[in-house]
């Protein structure tokens, strides 16, 4: 669901954005395709410009796995398998979803002008999800692997955006791209409004990364995720103590640690890309451990 | 348009007992409703029609048949008009149905452990001995208070003569318990103040007195026991079933590979360790339950399980061993059972049933088939019934090739037309014929049944099947004083 509700936001904002004329030419959906899609890198320059096929493509084409109708039937799978652990609320904002994603009308709906309409009803639906999950759950330890899911997703989501973006700019801290640019990404991490009530020098990539990365108070940034990751983990090895857990939070301290402690002042264009490249593989490599952990048997 | 002028203009059927149509008049317990019905525009009752259908399908109350990974999700079908039984009527089920279900339970703790009625020949040994149900390796467990079917469901039909017959009883895994608890639901939302001044009997109450009779079998030195719904998983069709009842007594639903069993205690795989469980509410059949016993390919169940069973350390719910007494050959000699366990005359009789193991019985079938309904003993859901008013010639050789290599494995009943009830398809009220599946539970303080039930009905016109795998549906049923 946490991926769904950014791929909706991308989506949505890409969508509105390029409508306008981009200072640097015209925005494509490649970056787009490339993120949410297999598609190899001659797709999606044929589609990069054909914004009601690339919609098809990341929001209905159950062939693409990455698609919204086959993320939300997927959760929708998942649900279905531990309704004892969630409440009725929360099976119900997931079903109602995967029913709209189902339902006849969704690709008319994309190709008639209607498509930011559809995306903004899906994107409330998932709101509504956070919502009622975060109403009804019962803060146990089912409630902490939600969480444990979501911040992942989450922090893997910001990385991946973030990256694409300082890739166009061959991650050349020093370029002087204005905030309009940098629109794209903050808004797509809904980060646009605290950008401006918080950042007021001209550094805007500089400050654009330091949200993005570290800002505490920016639910999307890399850090925010973290400490949050470690918290729900804490709560699960709570219940759950041995040699292994032990080993699987100390590892994800390691993790925590490397952000929180980084110096933004040292960081430089190689050692973003490394950084990027070093986060996700180490991201990831958690997130195996942990199901192997907790659910190697199945 | 309003509704009365519909009203109006429904038929009652010929020759049959119409629930809601007596002799050229409402019959009483059903002029609230008529009348409310009446009152309202066509267009009302088509959106509340609507309305449940989406209710249905939000909350996910669906049977799923699953191909190739993809799941085609259905709507047990409803309809919106209540089937309404009066009290006194019930009153008479509800006793009827205790009383079969006491001799029922008798009759497996008989047969699976000193089998008097087969000694004292009320039974005949071969009829038992050739059932594929009778499992021997439940013979001589003991199991807690000597219940063995803790949860039925009981299908009853109402002939012409006005009078309920059982047709079959559901003793190993009765489902659909949780679309008469849903029903009810939806009803409180598309008529709440029919519901509310019709002063209906409540049904709410049938998971917290499940979870109260399985609370019970557990050993007794146990203060909090551990009680599992055991699932065969989300590709099952009844999966719904089972995650809504689990949901509405609290406890877990676990697959088999949930479980592991450890010196004959069963345990449940958390993620804070084993856990140990004492009670499992099972709804995989008893060929599944243990790859050790009995199917060696089943990924469904648990290996040991018998073993914990046989020790008594898990009570199993219902237990093994019951289709023996819902086999359809041995459905015939129920009343014979409640005769020679209880001294009594069945207050609910049996649809007349002829055992086709019997050469006369089954030389008269043949010679009236079409009038005549075949059924395999150890079948359910509708499927492999033959029809004798419908079977076409051709089908009917083939049919009585398979009868005359397997005949024990066959019953037949006269096709009794089944009651009918208003339902509202298509616009307008047709009368179709529906069956009534009470709930019981049996446990050490009696037999309690849910007033009501589900209410089935065959949504094709003039169809006599009512199972939803063959398309039937179901409605809400009130029982009303």
């Amino acid at each position: 669901m946490e991926r769904a509700d950014g791929l909706l936001r991308v989506a949505a904002t890409h969508y509105t954005l390029s409508m306008d004329k981009d200072v640097n030419g015209t925005m494509t959906w490649q970056p787009m395709l490339e993120l949410f899609t297999r598609a190899t890198p001659q797709e999606a320059a044929t589609l990069g410009n054909d914004t009601e096929a690339v919609l098809k493509k990341i929001l209905t084409d159950t062939t693409n796995t990455n698609s919204l109708r086959v993320i939300v039937s997927r959760a929708r799978e998942n649900a279905r398998g531990v309704q004892d652990h969630i409440t009725k609320e929360v099976w119900e904002a997931v079903n109602s979803i995967y029913h709209l994603a189902e339902g006849r009308g969704f690709e008319d709906q994309l190709s008639s002008y209607g498509a930011l309409n559809v995306m903004e009803q899906f994107s409330r639906h998932c709101v509504l999800y956070t919502g009622i999950t975060d109403i009804t759950m019962p803060r146990g330890v089912g409630w902490s692997f939600m969480n444990l899911g979501k911040y992942l997703e989450r922090s893997l989501e910001a990385l991946a955006l973030t990256n694409k973006q300082f890739e166009l700019i061959q991650y050349d801290l020093s370029d002087t791209r204005d905030i309009v640019q940098w629109r794209y990404l903050l808004l797509s991490l809904s980060g646009y409004e605290l950008y401006l009530k918080t950042y007021r020098s001209p550094h805007y990539t500089l400050n654009v990364l330091h949200q993005v990365l570290f800002n505490e108070h920016f639910p999307h940034s890399l850090l925010y995720s973290l400490t949050r990751l470690e918290r729900h983990l804490r709560n699960v090895v709570k219940e759950n103590r041995s040699a292994d857990s032990e080993a699987l939070v100390r590892h994800f301290g390691r993790i925590h640690a490397r952000v929180r402690y980084m110096d933004l002042e040292n960081i430089n264009g190689r050692t973003l890309q490394e950084f990027f490249a070093e986060l996700r593989q180490d991201l990831l490599q958690f997130s195996k451990r942990l199901s192997q952990h907790f659910f190697s048997y199945s | 348009m309003r509704l009365d002028n519909l009203l109006q203009e429904y038929h009652c059927p010929e020759g049959i007992w119409d629930e809601m149509c007596g002799v050229g008049a409402i019959r009483d317990h059903y002029k609230r409703v008529f009348h409310s019905l009446g009152q309202l525009e066509v267009s009302s009752l088509l959106q509340k029609d609507r309305m449940a259908a989406e209710l249905f399908m939000n909350q996910g109350i669906t049977f799923t048949v699953y191909s190739d990974d993809q799941g085609i999700e259905r709507i047990f079908p409803f309809d919106v008009i209540p089937r309404i039984i009066p009290g006194r009527e019930w009153d008479l089920i509800e006793q009827g149905i205790q009383q079969r279900l006491k001799a029922l339970n008798l009759f497996l703790k008989d047969i699976y452990s000193n089998q008097q009625i087969i000694h004292d020949r009320v039974i005949p040994a071969a009829l038992i001995a050739s059932c594929p149900h009778y499992t021997r390796e439940a013979f001589g467990i003991s199991v807690p208070h000597d219940i063995y079917i803790h949860i039925s469901g009981i299908d009853l039909i109402r002939g012409k003569d006005g009078r309920f017959y059982v047709l079959e009883d559901n003793l190993r895994t009765p489902s659909g318990v949780s679309y008469m608890l849903e029903n009810r639901e939806v009803t409180k939302r598309i008529f709440p103040h029919l519901l509310s001044d019709s002063q209906v009997r409540r049904v709410s109450n049938y998971p917290l007195l499940l979870h109260e009779i399985l609370l019970q079998l557990a050993p007794s030195q146990v203060s909090d026991p551990t009680v599992v719904l055991l699932t065969p998983g989300v590709f099952n069709s009844a999966y719904y079933e089972h995650t809504f009842l689990a949901r509405q007594m609290g406890i877990s639903l676990v697959e088999g590979r949930d479980l592991t069993v450890d010196n004959h205690k069963v345990y449940m795989k958390t993620t804070n360790g084993l856990e140990r469980v004492h009670v499992i509410y099972r709804r995989i059949d008893d060929e599944f339950l243990d790859p050790l016993v009995f199917r060696p390919d089943s990924a469904l169940g648990v290996p040991g399980l018998m073993s914990a069973y046989r020790k008594g350390n898990v009570a199993i719910v219902n237990a093994l061993g019951n289709g023996v007494a819902d086999d359809k050959a041995v459905y015939a000699y129920v009343p014979d059972m409640i005769k020679y366990y209880l001294n009594e005359e069945p207050i609910l009789p049996n649809v007349p049933t002829y055992q086709l193991s019997d050469p006369e019985a089954r030389a008269y079938v043949f010679d009236n088939i079409r009038n005549m309904v075949i059924k395999r003993t150890n079948q359910s859901g509708g499927y492999g019934m033959i029809m004798g008013n419908t079977v076409t010639g051709a089908e009917w050789d083939k049919a009585r090739l398979s009868i005359e290599k397997d005949f024990r494995n066959f019953i037949a009943q006269p096709i009794i037309p089944l009651s009918t009830v208003p339902c509202f398809i298509d616009g307008a009220f047709r009368p179709r014929h529906v069956d009534l599946r009470p709930y019981a539970l049996y446990g050490p303080q009696g037999v309690k049944i849910v007033p009501g039930g589900l209410t089935r009905v065959a949504l094709k016109e003039g169809s006599l099947v009512v199972n939803s795998s063959q398309g039937g549906g179901s409605k809400d049923t009130w029982v009303i004083d």
